[in-house]
């Protein structure tokens, strides 16, 4: 069984009356990816920091690498590679010199700290821009520059707090495959956003966050598994009699159908070969309709199914 | 580790356009105009020939000979144009003479207005009238002495001796430079208040990321108030050397001590600007804005802007002189300058060494801490 390298037990924190943290409880073992997935404010952010021991905390356990965490264990900070939201980078130094500098923070032999410099630029693709100061570049580079400070001195645990906000959909996904390379590369990640399609893509396991709690966690599959979507039909139709709509939630297998006037949406849990028997009764009832698509259960649905709002609401 | 974020502080700081402007063009421009503008009063105090319009009503043989030696010479006190009456109103109502003497058995004097020039002739003409009398006198009872006696009144002779109390300059102009090294010194505080807010995870990204390494804060707390301290140190000697050797201000004698004053008052200015920053918690912008508020408003108080306030508080609230570092700049470069035993400086450089130590404590007292109640 693998190490585990992040323990974090029963953790609360409070911001006067608001509960930032309800006793949250998380535990991360070598090696994996672990995304955090959560709407703004349901207190990713406020983990990492108790996380980082930069905040204060008012009850509960953190412990990282088997050793209680707290702001003067630099030995532990040292293995820690963090990748903040918002880009932290000086403006007076160059991209070279950015990374040297927080690199440096890290690592004192001049040698070594050259060689990561140089192997973090290649790693996030800022060969061509080592001399231009952070003004200079562009919203994704700068992005990469932000990745390449908090990874150059190779890290065994990489945070990474919503590392893709506002960014391009190319560099995304530049970002994307540079973290399952240093995953490969043997590091154990943890990866907040509220991006699911992004947790999804690179996560090995996955806890769901809302208002402060843990509302669920587990692989991808296993997630999915609890709840009972297991498809969901949409088909593109402009009239829908409401006894078409009835006798399509009387199908087998079907337990939610929504109309909205243009769109008509079927959730089915289980069974096969739901999306012929839809349509079936549409044609058998002479309904004309557009595109028609079948999808399987999201994060979104899981989210959905679990608190009963959709966690792309919250996105900004 | 400690040498590396020294390197990249001083490297920051150096290029911060905060600093290349306050610090380094600020004093450039500011020095310069003080300049342009003291030189023009300096200027003022030369001695200009006066132009005045002799209108003669009968002979003085004596006057006729003071006159001669007015008007002659290298620089020659008087330009005697002698013309009629009416001509001679009428160019002292143009303005072309400064006065009208009309020359009789006496000599008088007609002026329009008052001023400098109207004063000095009137000077002229009452001394002319003096001699004339000591030499009439002197004709008619012992003309075998005139000689002698001409002599005598031809020689300068003061009452008073001039005791120099310093060997300094007491050109009351150089305390405009003076307060302005201060002011670069205090401007300073902006090069601090990066050492505090770049190193608290509650004030930056930077501060949260740097707070996340394996480098304690104790180490990026001193590197960052060193580096800034040498950084500053280097704009207050570029001040210096750009006030004394470009712009020739006369600093005295004592210019290695005034370098090594005004690099302490560097360290001033950022130990300042290090306790702001620390204090409380606000966006950077509005630490800035209240940093240079309160140096603007000590300057001010120290006689930046305005010569003789800091005579006015001197009178009015004497401790507000005491208290105001930036006045305590101003007043060790004066005192260094002035005063010939260095006791009064030595004083200053006290009360700025106490300056620096306490608020780098309180500075270190408010910054240190581990964690934070919100980010």
């Amino acid at each position: 069984m693998k190490p585990t390298v992040v323990k974090i037990d029963n953790l609360v924190k409070r911001y006067g009356e608001l509960v930032a943290l309800d006793h949250f409880s998380l535990e991360i073992k070598e090696g994996e990816i672990f995304g955090l997935l959560g709407p703004n404010g349901s207190g990713k952010t406020t983990t990492i920091n108790c996380l980082l021991s930069l905040l204060a905390y008012d009850k509960g356990e953190i412990e990282v690498f088997g050793r209680e965490m707290t702001p003067t264990c630099y030995d532990i900070k040292s293995e820690i590679g963090v990748i903040m939201q918002n880009v932290a980078v000086l403006d007076e130094l160059s991209v070279r010199e950015n990374i040297d500098y927080f690199c440096g923070l890290y690592i004192t032999d001049k040698e070594k700290r050259k060689a990561c410099v140089e192997e973090a630029i290649r790693f996030v693709g800022l060969e061509d821009f080592v001399n231009f100061r952070p003004a200079k570049l562009s919203g994704g580079l700068l992005r990469r520059l932000n990745i390449a400070c908090g990874i150059a001195h190779k890290p065994k645990l990489i945070i990474l707090d919503e590392p893709t906000v506002a960014v391009d959909p190319q560099s995304r996904n530049r970002i994307l495959e540079g973290i399952q390379e240093l995953n490969r590369n043997g590091a154990t990640v943890i990866y907040t956003s509220h991006y699911m399609e992004e947790v999804e893509q690179i996560c090995t396991r996955i806890a769901i966050m809302d208002k402060g709690r843990k509302i669920a966690e587990g692989t991808k599959e296993e997630l999915k598994g609890m709840i009972r979507n297991t498809e969901s039909v949409s088909i593109e139709i402009l009239e829908l009699p409401g006894e078409i709509k009835e006798k399509i939630t009387h199908l087998p297998h079907v337990y939610e159908t929504e109309y909205d006037g243009t769109k008509l949406t079927v959730r089915c849990s289980g069974g096969k070969h739901n999306l012929i028997r839809i349509l079936a009764v549409l044609q058998e009832a002479e309904l004309g309709f557009g595109r028609v698509y079948s999808e399987l259960p999201t994060l979104n649905d899981v989210f959905l199914e679990i608190t009963g709002t959709a966690l792309r609401d919250s996105k900004e | 580790m400690f040498l590396h974020n020294l390197k990249y502080e001083i490297k920051l700081v150096l290029r911060a356009k905060s600093f290349i402007i306050w610090l380094m063009l600020f004093p450039i421009i500011l020095g310069t105009l003080f300049k342009v503008a003291f030189g023009s009063i300096y200027q003022n105090e030369t001695f200009d020939t006066i132009p005045v319009a002799v209108v003669k009503i009968s002979e003085n043989e004596v006057f006729d000979e003071m006159l001669t030696a007015l008007t002659t010479g290298e620089q020659p006190a008087l330009k005697a144009i002698s013309e009629e009456e009416a001509k001679a109103k009428e160019m002292l109502f143009d303005g072309d003479v400064k006065g009208i003497l009309y020359v009789g058995k006496t000599v008088e004097l007609s002026v329009s207005g008052r001023g400098m020039t109207q004063t000095i002739l009137q000077e002229i003409v009452g001394r002319c009238r003096v001699y004339e009398t000591v030499i009439r006198d002197t004709m008619a009872t012992d003309p075998s002495s005139l000689e002698a006696v001409i002599k005598e009144l031809s020689t300068e002779v003061d009452a008073c001796r001039e005791v120099p109390v310093t060997q300094g300059n007491p050109d009351v102009y150089v305390q405009y430079f003076y307060n302005l090294i201060a002011m670069v010194a205090i401007c300073g505080c902006n090069t601090g208040l990066h050492v505090s807010i770049d190193n608290q995870a509650n004030q930056s990204v930077v501060g949260a990321r740097k707070n996340c390494s394996g480098t304690p804060k104790s180490i990026n707390l001193t590197a960052g108030l060193i580096g800034s301290c040498i950084s500053q140190g280097v704009s207050m000697i570029f001040c210096v050397t750009f006030l004394r050797f470009v712009l020739q201000v006369n600093f005295g004698g004592n210019l290695l001590l005034l370098y090594l004053c005004s690099v302490m008052a560097g360290c001033l200015g950022v130990a300042m600007g290090f306790f702001i920053g620390s204090v409380g918690r606000a966006r950077f912008e509005v630490k800035v804005a209240i940093a240079m508020s309160i140096s603007m408003v000590l300057c001010f108080m120290s006689g930046l802007m305005m010569g003789n306030i800091k005579g006015i508080l001197a009178e009015k609230a004497p401790w507000a002189n005491r208290v105001n570092p930036v006045a305590i700049i101003s007043d060790s470069f004066y005192c260094l300058n002035i005063y010939s035993d260095y006791r009064r400086f030595l004083t200053k450089v006290l009360g700025m060494g106490i300056y620096i130590v306490i608020f780098t404590i309180l500075g270190v007292l408010f910054a240190r801490r581990k964690k934070y109640a919100s980010i």
